[in-house]
């Protein structure tokens, strides 16, 4: 866009896809209205902590726009440059960042802290598209090239140990693989290779990690430990019923029976407060923003556009799954927060900016005039 | 390339219903646990029905070689509580009515002190009342007024039998305070639990500890249990067999009596520590059951220091028994032969300054032994001054002075081999002469724990190993270090040591029936009395133990301090220890 002028703004707010931008604001101040909830009850600072998801949400609109109009094509042009940058913030990430619980993530930066391993699924998802449409996975060589892209963000990420982000990062790099349309063998045999690698990754987890797993498996090795927050966490959902308890009645984040309300187990307050039709209106939320997602990609002309979405629907796809998944005991629990809603500014920051690309997808596929002037 | 656009369209599309599928996944999820079974979990949630009770194991027991116990548990009582049930009007002000009522003053506002410290979240059982017995107990729950919320729980007491004969050893238990709960992996500790606090219940802590036991149950609307939900029972933490010998370590103890200092026995092949006693001591039991905070000043505060560990914590000048040293790297460094003679006129007289020996009166010609037999200072001002200080430094260092010894207990201090090097950056001043002669007769900047000692004399007893000391024998055994010493000079060393007691200066070490030989010591002391040291080993033909006494303020090694060493020596040698590693 190079210089900035208001008919061209307008012209992008008129190539704005409506229907995501709205999902995603619905999505937000969803978040906003449970994490009041949730800090109400945990530290009796539901304003403090709602005021700033707030502040941090209109930014992420903001960034949700800004990178609309830049468009996507100019920053994939940057796609490797930004992609070393970030692995040198991981590598820092571990040099400087305060240990938090055991495990450096945070750089502190004043009076914000920023969290490196979020906005590296960004620069992930633009390497990787940049590679995969430059070199098409259709024979091996470029399958295992696009994995190796993949894998020093992957290993930092890992030795913080942050193996929730880990995870992410896995799932990112398959769903662009498998879009990227390699044959189906290739992408079996990664699977079936990724499995046989699994004991080796059990020995190199840490021992709450282990925990977790097993207690997952069994809960009643670890009741009270990571077990317990798991039947808590099922009461709050469960004892929401039909349709909820409504705003700010949720007893079970208000009398500290769930730890971290406001960022691990905002699913449980969610659904505690506003039941299974709540549950719903969220799941089908998520679901308009998968298929507008998908739906930018299919009408792409651009193949890089269509790669690149795979990313950002794996990314979110997989955090919602996990989250709510773990809220109701189907999957182990892990700190990754539920996107959109978890209280967290660079999470939050870091979604919108990658469905700002989406958004930059959809827009070049829909705009005549951009075609036209060859921006594609 | 439309066909590579119509598979990446097919692709985006199967990956678009797996999403939706995962969708339903979780809707089905969250309409089981929401509608179908909505109803057990609204019970679970509004009646607050789950409780979370915490089961601390008994500690792991710890042992002497003979089986002597040195500490275990016994079985006492406490009430306990839920936040959630405690947090009701007038339930505080009942309850204090209530224990004293039946002999236990506990005020309001100790009670809320109590809650408040071990208070984590609502369901979470806190001990209100500890260390009741079973009479006690049984009295207060038969009382009618006795609320139905509250429950006793059998815990563990921890109780130490040997109490002050070897608390330096053994160390107590005490409640978890803020810090270390602060620093402790999340999840590891709540608050009211025990942890070692010093000695080996904290050494061992992670091998006594065991694992605890919770259970989350289910109460009634008066908050009766009536159910469990799930439950992991407690596991008894390890037993741990030192290998003190407790015999010794009463006779070294009584030996101690009236005077500061200690006495370590230790063997010189393994390292095992038999004896390890600072006096004056301190009675751990009071400890473990919790002392108030005025009691607590009382014992830290006392000038006399009875909760340092001298043989570990305190640092003396080696004195004479330094001189081995310095002898050995003489004759390493070949700075020395067997014959190097020097006669001694009673002092050294520099220029610049005047070193007397001990008998002022002199010694006449003496060769090495001679000079280890009578302790004679003038010839290790000599041999000193020849060596130079970076050459004796280094023989210093490998012999394990300066660094903690790695012996299994907290709190061990590393001394100090202070050199050069350190006189500059911690005085900003050059090293002189005089330093490296003081250094020759073990005095000035040099400092070493009785332990340390010990550790030089077993590696002369040895054949030149550096051992690492234990109290419990490990699993894998640390290899000694082999010190490269050349036999021929260590048997001319250890004649000499022998001499000191068939002949010389220590020989009250030898009235006790079995051959000992060793060093005598005597450490300047410029706050009082000079401290008395004697290091020795026995038999002295085939070493097996080696022994050092330090008294604080016993002014000659020779006399108090080697016939306790003689003593303790020929104890353990009279009566050869059951179950010895070796």
């Amino acid at each position: 866009m190079g210089v900035f002028s208001f008919s061209a703004l307008k012209e992008d707010m008129a190539a704005l896809d409506k229907l995501l931008f709205g999902s995603i604001v619905l999505l937000g101040v969803l978040g906003v209205v449970c994490i009041f909830s949730a800090g109400a009850g945990y530290a009796g600072r539901g304003w403090t902590y709602a005021a700033r998801q707030l502040s941090w949400l209109s930014i992420a609109c903001a960034a949700y726009v800004a990178i609309v109009s830049v468009g996507y094509e100019k920053i994939m042009d940057l796609a490797y440059p930004i992609y070393g940058v970030t692995l040198l913030l991981l590598l820092l990430t571990l040099l400087v960042a305060p240990a938090v619980k055991g495990a450096q993530r945070v750089i502190p930066l004043g009076f914000i802290s920023f969290q490196p391993s979020e906005f590296a699924k960004i620069s992930l998802i633009i390497v990787l598209t940049k590679f995969l449409s430059r070199y098409p996975p259709l024979t091996l060589k470029p399958f295992l090239g696009g994995i190796g892209v993949g894998l020093p963000a992957l290993f930092l990420v890992l030795i913080q140990p942050d193996a929730g982000s880990g995870m992410v990062y896995v799932v990112i790099i398959m769903s662009m693989l498998f879009v990227a349309g390699p044959p189906l063998k290739y992408f079996f045999s990664m699977m079936i290779a990724g499995m046989a690698l699994l004991p080796f990754a059990w020995f190199s987890l840490k021992e709450y990690q282990k925990m977790r797993l097993l207690v997952f498996l069994d809960p009643t090795r670890d009741p009270l430990g990571a077990g317990y927050n798991a039947i808590q966490s099922r009461i709050a959902v469960g004892s929401g019923s039909l349709w909820g308890k409504g705003f700010l009645q949720g007893m079970q984040s208000k009398l500290r029976f769930l730890p971290e309300p406001h960022t691990d187990f905002i699913f449980s307050v969610y659904a505690e407060e506003f039941g299974f039709w709540g549950s719903f209106l969220l799941l089908a939320a998520f679901g308009l923003v998968f298929t507008r997602v998908i739906t930018a990609g299919m009408k792409s002309r651009d193949i890089r556009g269509k790669i690149l979405v795979a990313g950002v629907a794996g990314w979110i796809w997989f955090q919602m799954f996990e989250a709510i998944g773990m809220s109701i005991g189907l999957m182990p629990i892990t700190g990754i927060p539920l996107p959109f809603l978890s209280y967290g500014g660079s999470s939050l920051l870091s979604v919108s900016i990658a469905l700002g690309l989406v958004g930059s997808v959809y827009a070049s596929a829909n705009s005549a005039k951009r075609y036209k002037q060859g921006r594609i | 390339m439309l066909e590579m656009r119509d598979i990446v369209d097919e692709r985006l599309k199967v990956f678009l219903y797996g999403v939706f599928i995962s969708l339903g996944v979780l809707l089905c999820g969250l309409y089981f646990f929401q509608v179908i079974q909505a109803d057990k979990y609204v019970k679970l949630a509004y009646s607050n029905r789950l409780r979370l009770i915490r089961h601390s194991p008994p500690r792991g027991e710890i042992y002497d070689r003979n089986g002597v116990p040195l500490a275990v548990n016994e079985t006492t009582f406490s009430i306990m509580g839920y936040p959630l049930d405690l947090d009701k009007p007038g339930m505080l002000p009942h309850l204090s009515e209530l224990l004293s009522n039946h002999g236990i003053p506990m005020s309001v506002e100790d009670l809320e002190r109590t809650i408040k410290r071990q208070r984590w979240a609502p369901y979470r059982v806190i001990r209100l009342v500890p260390n009741l017995t079973m009479a006690q107990m049984a009295e207060l729950v038969a009382d009618p007024e006795f609320p139905s919320q509250l429950f006793p729980l059998p815990v563990w007491r921890r109780i130490y039998p040997a109490g002050a004969l070897a608390a330096n050893v053994t160390g107590y238990v005490g409640e978890i305070s803020e810090n270390e709960l602060k620093e402790s992996p999340p999840g590891e500790y709540v608050g009211g639990d025990f942890v070692g606090k010093g000695g080996i219940e904290r050494y061992y802590e992670g091998l006594l500890r065991g694992a605890t036991g919770e259970e989350a149950i289910e109460v009634n609307a008066r908050g009766r249990k009536v159910g469990v939900i799930d439950m992991r029972p407690s596991e008894k933490g390890q037993n741990i067999r030192l290998t003190l010998d407790m015999g010794a370590q009463k006779l070294a103890s009584t030996l101690l009596q009236g005077y500061s200092g200690s006495i370590v026995v230790m063997d010189v092949r393994t390292g095992a520590v038999l004896v390890s006693v600072s006096s004056p001591a301190y009675d751990n039991n009071p400890l473990a059951w919790g002392v108030s905070a005025r009691e607590w000043r009382e014992i830290t505060g006392d000038s006399n220091k009875p909760m340092l560990d001298r043989t570990i914590a305190g640092v003396y000048p080696p004195a004479s028994t330094f001189k081995v040293l310095v002898a050995l790297a003489a004759l390493e460094e070949n700075v020395v032969t067997p014959s190097t003679s020097y006669s001694c006129p009673g002092a050294l007289r520099l220029p610049s300054r005047t070193f007397h020996c001990w008998r002022r009166t002199g010694h006449g010609s003496q060769n090495l032994v001679a000079a280890l037999q009578n302790s004679c200072d003038y010839y290790f001002y000599h041999v000193g001054m020849r060596l130079g200080i970076e050459r004796l430094l280094r023989w210093v260092k490998k012999f394990g002075v300066g660094v903690p010894t790695g012996i299994d207990l907290p709190g061990e201090a590393a001394g100090n081999a202070a050199g050069p090097e350190w006189k500059r950056t911690r005085f900003n001043e050059s090293w002189y002469q005089g330093d490296t002669i003081n250094y020759s007769i073990g005095q000035g900047y040099l400092l070493t724990t009785p332990l340390q000692i010990a550790l030089m004399y077993a590696a002369l007893a040895n054949g030149g190993y550096l051992v690492t000391p234990h109290l419990m024998p490990p699993d894998v055994v640390k290899e000694p270090v082999d010190l490269k010493v050349n036999q021929e000079k260590l048997r001319l060393i250890k004649r000499g040591l022998d001499y000191v007691v068939s002949r010389g200066t220590g020989a009250r070490a030898g009235h006790f029936g079995f051959r000992v030989a060793g060093k005598t010591g005597t450490a300047q002391n410029s706050h009082g009395l000079d401290h008395a040291l004697f290091a020795g080993y026995a038999p002295a033909d085939a070493p097996q133990y080696v022994a050092v006494a330090m008294v604080e303020g016993g002014e000659f090694g020779g006399r108090v301090a080697s016939p306790m060493v003689g003593q303790i020596l020929a104890h353990i040698l009279s009566r050869p220890p059951e179950g010895r590693e070796d």
